[in-house]
């Protein structure tokens, strides 16, 4: 009996002062969010709304009309040639993130399971993200100077004589764009598979085999399955920077690669139209959440715990 | 649009400060274009007057009306171009100019005395400065005897090799080719009939070009034998030793024209009209022809320049008043935005 109260008595303290630490450490994780939560509603939620308040006005001539009106939102999902541009911009955009993860998965593989030493995933990982130390825009230009007519693809097959003349179906059009956004943004995926492929334990893949599992039932088994979540992760991250990406089809598309963010800049930079434009952001921001809540849904149903 | 080129200065200008000294003595705020407020003008205009001059570049056109409107004068100067300037005017942001003050301006082009886009209710709104004529230039290794018309880029012959600007003077091109009078005051038909123009010609283009520099490019490897544009684009292939020349269409030609305007109060402002004097000058202007290529409102500009780029100049016929009175000089288009959604449903539209 003496050692129950005893030992209760302890407890109770302990549990007491468990309240106030807890308590205590509520306290500072409001300290802890506030900046950032402060962050948040200054330079994302204040502008967002600000946003909203404009594409439900209007222009008349210089001057901007506050209102109630869906008309914008009606112009935007209806009117040529926005929803057409807003579809193509989509395509587009999933054209680079699965060309992105078609090229990054091979590489991310070979990553995980390829190299044994730490270092030299290391090394390999900084050569994927080396790209992004130089400019955006040199890139741009970089296949530019690739794929056109006195390119550098184009001199090699004349010099071997795979053809007489330049190609010109190479620069200039929508797979140009494709291509170059690709290029672009397939480190973000290789980085998000091989996150999620490193986590596979070695142990899992060497019972499989001693199970008399082939390669390619390890692969399609095991491998495959496990990595859905980190391809979703960086399909969602290069989906996305395809499809907002406005200088790349400016500067090696073709006549009609027009993309949705290209209409919203002349609409602010040409048209003053600040209505239709902040409409169309809205409408590609809804777009954006519902693709990241069901990408979201979809990574934590795939998701393998180990 | 027009100087979409200048994309990075565009991005740059997201981090864009101002300063607020507006009512300080010996300061100057320009809101201007790269290479309107160049060092080797503005140091002796500092040295000379004791006036400190900080400019702000903008990116696009949009961005003199963005900042002008709403910034609470900020600024003292701005120099936007003729299809901007009298939204400006309208929207309360700009004051008239007293051309007592700045009497070199008796000396300009007679068609930059008092222009009708700087006129409204009898007053006089700004201080033409640079301008051009857009071209149509075709590189004369591959055209053969081009037609004195526009039509060359419509021709099928050229076939994936035309180019044309990225910019509302395309659609008044297109209009103009399709005999229509005012395009500056389109009706909805008037714009529909300017629609299926470009449409038809739509599928001839290999790019709508966005900076000089670009269509530059498009020539010198051959992808672009014929587009409309600058006379940069002319006076650098020349000076590479190229065939370009330009046609004269008969359905006439565009042209731009940017006046710096004075911000509503900013003329107390004892710097305004020397700046405005300063660089209305000849030698000063001579100056900024180095920097950006373009023509100047005074005639005595082309006197200063070295006999090269005076040859060149003189080939452009950008000496000559008569032709200058015949250009197509843009106006305030009031239906802007349905301007620019009919030319992004040109983009848009699949090729036929």
């Amino acid at each position: 009996m003496k050692t129950t109260a005893a030992a209760r008595a302890p407890g109770t303290d302990l549990s007491s002062a468990g309240t106030d630490g807890r308590a205590l450490a509520r306290r500072r994780l409001v300290l802890w969010l506030a900046p950032p939560m402060l962050w948040f509603t200054a330079f994302m939620l204040v502008p967002y709304a600000i946003m909203f308040f404009y594409s439900l006005g209007s222009m008349d001539y210089v001057d901007f009309v506050p209102g109630f009106s869906p008309a914008n939102y009606v112009k935007a999902l209806t009117a040529e040639p926005y929803p057409d541009v807003l579809l193509k911009s989509t395509v587009n955009g999933l054209l680079t993130a699965l060309l992105s993860s078609v090229v990054a998965f091979p590489l991310a593989m070979w990553m995980a399971f390829g190299l044994a030493s730490p270092r030299r995933r290391a090394l390999v990982s900084i050569l994927v993200v080396l790209p992004w130390w130089a400019s955006y825009l040199v890139k741009v230009y970089a296949w530019k100077t690739i794929l056109g007519a006195e390119g550098v693809l184009n001199t090699a097959l004349m010099a071997i004589g795979l053809v007489d003349e330049p190609l010109s179906v190479l620069l200039y059009n929508r797979f140009a764009v494709v291509l170059t956004l690709t290029y672009i943004f397939t480190p973000f995926a290789v980085l998000s598979i091989y996150a999620q492929l490193e986590r596979i334990p070695r142990s899992l893949v060497e019972a499989a085999r001693n199970l008399g599992a082939t390669d390619g039932e390890i692969f399609r088994r095991i491998i495959l399955p496990i990595s859905v979540p980190g391809v979703l992760a960086g399909a969602v991250i290069t989906f996305s920077l395809g499809f907002g990406d406005f200088v790349t089809p400016s500067l090696v598309g073709g006549p009609d690669d027009l993309m949705i963010t290209n209409l919203v800049v002349n609409l602010l930079g040409v048209s003053m139209d600040r209505p239709l434009g902040s409409a169309i952001g809205v409408v590609v921001i809804a777009f954006s959440v519902l693709l990241l809540m069901a990408a979201n849904a979809a990574e934590r149903r795939t998701q393998v715990r180990f | 649009m027009r100087r979409a080129a200048r994309l990075a200065t565009a991005i740059g200008l997201v981090l864009f400060t101002a300063s607020t000294a507006h009512a300080a003595k010996g300061r100057l705020n320009v809101l201007t274009w790269e290479g309107y407020a160049d060092p080797s003008f503005v140091k002796p205009f500092t040295e000379k007057t004791g006036c400190q001059v900080k400019a702000t570049y903008v990116g696009s056109g949009d961005e003199f009306v963005a900042k002008m409107v709403g910034s609470g004068n900020i600024f003292d100067l701005v120099s936007p171009p003729n299809d901007i300037a009298r939204r400006l005017v309208d929207a309360g942001a700009v004051e008239p100019v007293d051309l007592a003050k700045a009497p070199v301006t008796t000396k300009f082009f007679p068609v930059f005395q008092r222009p009708a886009w700087l006129e409204k209710d009898g007053k006089t709104w700004g201080v033409p400065y640079s301008f051009g004529i857009v071209r149509i230039v075709v590189d004369a290794d591959k055209v053969k005897n081009p037609p004195a018309s526009v039509a060359v880029l419509w021709s099928d012959a050229y076939k994936g090799k035309v180019s044309l600007w990225d910019d509302m003077e395309t659609l008044y091109m297109a209009a103009r080719y399709a005999g229509i009078t005012n395009v500056y005051e389109m009706t909805d038909a008037e714009l529909a009939t300017t629609k299926q123009t470009l449409l038809k010609g739509k599928p001839l283009v290999k790019k709508y070009w966005f900076s000089a520099g670009e269509l530059d490019t498009l020539y010198n490897s051959g992808e672009v034998v014929a587009s409309n544009a600058w006379e940069t684009t002319l006076v650098n292939a020349w000076k590479a030793g190229r065939n370009l020349v330009e046609i004269v269409p008969t359905e006439g030609r565009g042209g731009w024209s940017d006046s710096w305007m004075v911000a509503k109060g900013a003329g107390k402002n004892p710097c305004t009209y020397q700046w405005i004097e300063w660089v209305s000058s000849p030698e000063m202007q001579a100056l900024g022809h180095a920097v950006t290529g373009f023509g100047y409102s005074h005639p005595g500009m082309i006197d200063k320049l070295d006999p090269t780029t005076r040859g060149y100049l003189k080939r452009l016929q950008m000496d000559d008043p008569a032709v200058l009175s015949k250009v197509s000089w843009w106006q305030p288009v009031k239906r802007r935005n349905v301007y620019l959604e009919t030319w992004n449903q040109v983009k848009a539209a699949k090729k036929l």
